[in-house]
């Protein structure tokens, strides 16, 4: 399955609200890119795609119809803009096609619906996204800690964490 | 539990296997439900052996990173370093010599080898057999002999720079690789007729452990995992990377998605190796083994990207969020381990005790590469 | 020239018979298999065919800790792997010793760096040690030389020939 035949249906979704801006906080002026299509070779991925946060499930659920597979899910932690980003890898088995999808949260109360349900492997991909950013996967059934030990209260991968 | 769910029909029990166990392949810990010999629910615990790997990407620089990378999937380190090293160059925008791509696919390849030796020494250690390991490991000695003379360590590899490799192969060396090449495809039919055709090997992995395409795609499984399952990914033809497009190889597919399945498809491909690394030795180009102008201190342009290549046990990826100074601003490592062991709860439910060990085993697991 | 070790002394002293069984104990040391990281696949390797460590009584690694000798501790002990390290320490009959292979086990090796969260920094923090060898990983001639070196602790005397180098 080609990626780009997937752009139109993640524009409706991405268009349904920009991540609304944090006060105080003041964002970039640009307008956020949100679908761009790309050679694999320049940055390892054929489909970008930024989505609001309440939308990422209806993104899983369009890449899971076209048969893609979950690859990885991580968090960049942006002090500066107080946000966190969630990236999500996906991969296309049969064509070598990948998609990235992206969100952005507030860092102060990092909350985000879990695709636990859609791919399986999110299960520990949203674990670890949680042991090292504090990010909370609503809705997710087993969110204890997967890489540190289970009375962890610390969020290691945060900028502003200290030993 | 009710008193109904008590009686002594459905009593279940919880046996914890690790994190000191030896056929857990490093320390992982699973906390088994069982009903007499059975699994009901195999709940993994990991992070023993987590490293803080993603952590140190961040406070250091890019090239005092590269120690880390042989430090992971230590049994296949060369792809960890390909891919930490693939990653930089693509946000860099460094271009690699040919003969060095030569020599990191003859390097990468004489690793893979390695590793499926060392996997399959423990694999028949977990079902019970301890021969293989010793012939296993005598071919695997060979293989780290002739790595050890060109990059100077027996196990965890640091050996890629950016731009290049470190240092070049010699005449020593292609000799070496030859004969190599030619005792291990002489010793096949021995592995074959010792190990494949044993009747109480086959009794132990012939349909023990179905993993269905469909839950390899639920749950991001790649490499030998995946092929054996019947779908032909490998990265190295899907996404191709280096200089791989210019031999001919072969992937290896099974459709039985049982354990014997992927066991199967990891002799092949050791098979397949042995004929990439011919294939590569005998055109390997002349010219330097680095890039000319690579800064000492790099700093990648602003931005981020993804670098996979094909490890031993899968899909090795490498995310970089770049903010433009020495330090990577995040460095995410997509471990392969991580993804085939997520679906071991999943596929061992139902199953007797020694085979859901044997269902481990075939899932070749490195727990370091799994806690990173 | 062999040098005399001072070996530590115990509650019961049996003079002679204390001789033959340090002789009985150092030349058939049962280590129990705890490989925690890579350090654990040079160990493999030591006990595999070209390096081969029965030759020095040490093949048969136990799994148990109740039937082992001395622990080979190889590779990093992380924080949430230390309650069970402590445990398996503790389950393990006198006399043992303990062996820290690697910079890892002696003091956190390479993850080792300020404002770490997640290693304990050298297994000596956790229990005594009594021999160390060094290297990441260390070779498997390195292996052998430390168990040489512990039977040597344990006999009082080194009976094997030192490896100059040439």
């Amino acid at each position: 399955m080609k990626a780009f035949l997937l752009k139109s249906k993640f524009e409706v979704i991405a268009l349904q609200g920009i991540p609304a801006p944090v006060a105080g906080v003041e964002t970039a002026t640009a307008p956020l890119p949100l679908v761009i299509e790309m050679e694999h070779a320049a940055r390892g991925t054929n489909l970008d795609v930024t989505v609001p946060a309440e939308r990422v499930v209806d993104a899983a659920k369009i890449l899971d119809d076209a048969k893609f597979m979950i690859e990885a899910i991580t968090g960049v932690d942006w002090l500066a803009d107080r946000q966190l980003e969630v990236v999500y890898d996906f991969t296309h088995a049969a064509s070598g096609e990948r998609v990235t999808v992206r969100t952005r949260i507030s860092r102060d109360q990092p909350k985000l619906p879990t695709i636990s349900h859609i791919y399986g492997g999110a299960n520990w991909h949203e674990r670890e996204t949680h042991d090292f950013f504090g990010i909370i996967f609503t809705g997710h059934p087993q969110l204890i800690p997967l890489l540190l030990p289970e009375d962890a209260r610390f969020h290691p991968l945060r900028k502003d964490f200290t030993a | 539990m009710s008193i109904e769910a008590q009686s002594i029909l459905n009593e279940t029990f919880v046996l914890n296997l690790g994190p000191q166990h030896p056929a857990t392949h490093g320390v992982l810990r699973v906390k088994l439900t069982m009903d007499g010999e059975y699994i009901m629910d195999a709940d993994p615990v990991i992070g023993y052996g987590h490293r803080m790997h993603e952590k140190m990407g961040e406070n250091r620089s890019y090239a005092k990173f590269l120690p880390n990378t042989g430090r992971m999937d230590y049994i296949a380190a060369l792809f960890n370093g390909h891919g930490y090293v693939g990653a930089v160059e693509r946000l860099a925008g460094i271009t690699v010599p040919e003969r060095a791509e030569y020599i990191r696919v003859i390097t990468s390849e004489l690793n893979r080898i390695s590793s499926h030796l060392l996997w399959l020494g423990a694999f028949l250690v977990d079902l019970g057999g301890f021969t293989p390991l010793l012939y296993c490991f005598d071919d695997r000695e060979q293989i780290l002999d002739l790595l050890e003379s060109v990059t100077g360590s027996r196990l965890t590899f640091c050996y890629y720079r950016f731009g290049g490799v470190s240092s070049d192969i010699d005449e020593n060396f292609a000799a070496g690789t030859r004969t190599f090449i030619s005792r291990l495809r002489s010793r096949m039919p021995m592995y074959d007729g010792f190990v494949t055709k044993n009747i109480i090997f086959r009794k132990r992995v012939e349909g023990i452990g179905p993993i269905s395409a469909e839950v390899c795609r639920k749950y991001g499984a790649t490499g030998p995992v995946i092929r054996g399952s019947g779908v032909a990914y490998d990265v190295r033809k899907s996404e191709p990377y280096s200089v791989y497009p210019k031999f001919n190889f072969d992937i290896p597919v099974y459709h039985e998605c049982d354990s014997m399945a992927r066991y199967k498809v990891r002799i092949e491909e050791m098979v397949q190796s042995m004929r990439i690394i011919e294939q590569a030795l005998d055109t390997l180009p002349l010219g330097p083994v680095m890039a000319e102008k690579v800064p000492r201190t790099l700093k990648p342009a602003k931005g981020d990207c993804y670098y996979n290549v094909e490890s031993a046990r899968g899909s090795f990826g490498v995310r970089l969020v770049s903010d433009g100074s020495e330090n990577a601003y995040r460095l995410k490592l997509r471990s392969p381990c991580f993804s085939n062991m997520s679906l071991f709860r999943e596929c061992s439910a139902g199953m007797l005790l020694p085979d859901a060990l044997a269902l481990m085993g075939s899932l070749d697991l490195v727990i370091p590469d799994m806690d990173r | 020239m062999e040098k005399q070790v001072e070996v530590p002394p115990g509650l019961i002293h049996f003079a002679m018979l204390d001789d033959v069984l340090n002789l009985a104990r150092a030349n058939s040391l049962w280590p129990m298999t705890f490989g925690l990281a890579c350090c654990a696949i040079e160990m493999m390797a030591t006990g595999a065919s070209r390096f081969d460590m029965s030759r020095f009584g040490c093949e048969v690694f136990r799994p148990s800790p109740r039937q082992s000798d001395f622990m080979i501790v190889c590779g990093t002990i992380s924080r949430k792997m230390a309650p069970a390290v402590i445990t398996l320490y503790d389950q393990m009959p006198e006399p043992k010793w303990v062996l820290a292979m690697g910079n890892c086990a002696i003091s956190g090796g390479p993850f080792k760096f300020p404002g770490q969260y997640g290693i304990v920094e050298g297994v000596d923090q956790l229990f005594p040690v009594d021999v160390y060898v060094p290297g990441c990983p260390p070779r498997p001639e390195a292996l052998i030389e430390g168990i040489l070196k512990l039977e040597e602790k344990i006999r009082g005397k080194r009976c094997y020939p030192i490896v100059e180098a040439q």
